[in-house]
């Protein structure tokens, strides 16, 4: 059983790699700090580490699908990032291959499942 | 305070110099909103601080993750190859400092203190020097090789891209290169620290010394070529080793390196003070040969040639070393 989780806890990790990316880029056409962020996410259901977080914001940065600007008005600074026009595209195009990939995977699944129900 | 302050620096420390300062902000906001959430919960302050921490991560993993990719002194492309080389060569020259001291003190038993101290000096500070240019040489290879890697990046692949499976003929054994390269530390050694065992042995009843072929007082500034050749010899059988077959681009390299040696070679060999001036004089001392007698001569024949025969020697050996490469490329 612990052989399983073991095994279940690094699929889950590569999975997630992707899923929080998409997750990420949902929650920021109004600006965000990462941690505001982390809270948004863990609200709706989506649990994701700061120390995984922080460094994907900078990455997406970097790669000019979020724009960030420091807010020192504030008790102390934070830099808050929004999505830039190529990633409000990045962002739709992701959404609809997304829903692509969880139709065809809920229908293997299911499919799968019938074929079991079936042999009982 | 103190704990959130040694965080920051320790992830930063890892990270570039341009991101630093930023991150380091980032990341004490970070740590602030984690511990003003928790301390809303109502729990003891420094229990949370390190909770929070703990949460994060080790600062190695953190950097790891703001850094994105790996980097490397020597990749896993070229560890496998660069472990093999560097196990070869302190093999061998391990061994050959053992035999050294063994040998000494066959000759000179009577010294055996000294000869045990020469040992450890000599491991002492030629290991570390041997494992140093081992991977100079290899990181070089494989800044090289990173840039490489980029440019067949930009390229499209095609299938039809694919190279043939190489002819036996044009793969290079492994054998062959480890070999080359255990025969050129054992050269680099013999002649870099024991030079003076380089000549003809005289043995009357026990051990009475060495003539030796080289010029000792000139010897020291000749030692810069004899480490350019012979590394040269290491780095050309590194190279087969990494290509594993002949291709032409690895016959041009063996071309431009055996050209180095050649030329080192031909300017040591030729100059007149390679070459112990005193050699003949020294052999009718130590009593090998008697001046004058036929033995004499035909001696004397032979130590005025032998440059020329030397040059010839090595000269075949480092024209055939790229031709055959050459040929072997042509192979399909």
């Amino acid at each position: 059983m612990t052989d399983a989780k073991e095994h279940l806890d690094k699929i889950m990790q590569e999975l997630r790699r992707g899923t929080i990316t998409i997750g990420a880029l949902s929650q920021l056409s109004e600006p965000q700090y990462g941690y505001s962020l982390v809270t948004m996410l863990s609200d709706k259901g989506i649990h994701v580490e700061p120390g995984t977080l922080y460094p994907l914001l900078r990455r997406l940065e970097k790669q000019g699908l979020l724009e960030s600007k420091w807010d020192t008005n504030e008790s102390r600074p934070r830099k808050y990032y929004l999505l830039s026009k190529t990633g409000k595209e990045v962002f739709d195009l992701l959404v609809t291959e997304w829903k692509s990939i969880a139709a065809s995977l809920d229908q293997i699944i299911e499919n799968k499942r019938g074929d079991e129900n079936g042999d009982d | 305070m103190e704990m959130i302050n040694r965080y920051i620096y320790a992830v930063t420390q890892k990270l570039p110099q341009s991101q630093r300062e930023d991150i380091a902000i980032e990341l004490r906001g970070l740590i602030e909103d984690m511990l003003e959430e928790r301390a809303g919960q109502g729990n003891g302050k420094e229990n949370d601080v390190e909770e929070v921490l703990l949460e994060l991560g080790s600062p190695r993993s953190l950097a790891d993750k703001y850094r994105g990719k790996k980097k490397y002194i020597i990749g896993p492309e070229l560890f496998d190859t660069y472990i093999l080389v560097v196990k070869i060569v302190l093999i061998v020259m391990s061994s050959l400092i053992g035999i050294g001291f063994i040998i000494q003190t066959i000759l000179e038993p009577m010294s055996i203190l000294d000869h045990f101290i020469d040992m450890i000096v000599s491991a002492v500070t030629e290991l570390p020097q041997a494992f140093g240019w081992a991977t100079f040489w290899f990181a070089i290879g494989e800044l090289y090789g990173g840039t490489k890697q980029k440019d067949l990046i930009g390229k499209e692949w095609k299938p039809a891209d694919l190279s043939p499976i190489p002819d036996e003929k044009r793969q290079i054994k492994r054998s062959e290169s480890i070999v080359g390269i255990i025969f050129y530390t054992i050269i680099i050694v013999f002649l870099a620290f024991s030079n003076e065992y380089f000549g003809i042995w005289v043995f009357q009843d026990e051990f009475n010394g060495v003539v030796p072929f080289l010029n000792e007082q000139t010897y020291g500034s000749y030692l810069l070529f004899i480490f350019l050749i012979f590394g040269a010899g290491i780095i050309k059988e590194c190279l087969k080793l990494v290509a594993g077959k002949w291709t032409y681009r690895l016959a041009a390299y063996t071309t431009i390196v055996n050209v180095i040696s050649m030329a080192a070679i031909l300017f040591m060999i030729s100059g007149p003070d390679f070459w112990n001036p005193e050699f003949m004089n020294q052999l009718v001392e130590a009593g090998v040969v008697t001046a004058g007698s036929e033995a004499f001569d035909t001696i004397t024949t032979i130590w005025n040639q032998s440059t020329f025969w030397i040059l010839i020697l090595f000269i075949v050996g480092l024209v055939w070393d790229p031709v055959d490469g050459f040929i072997k490329s042509r192979k399909k």
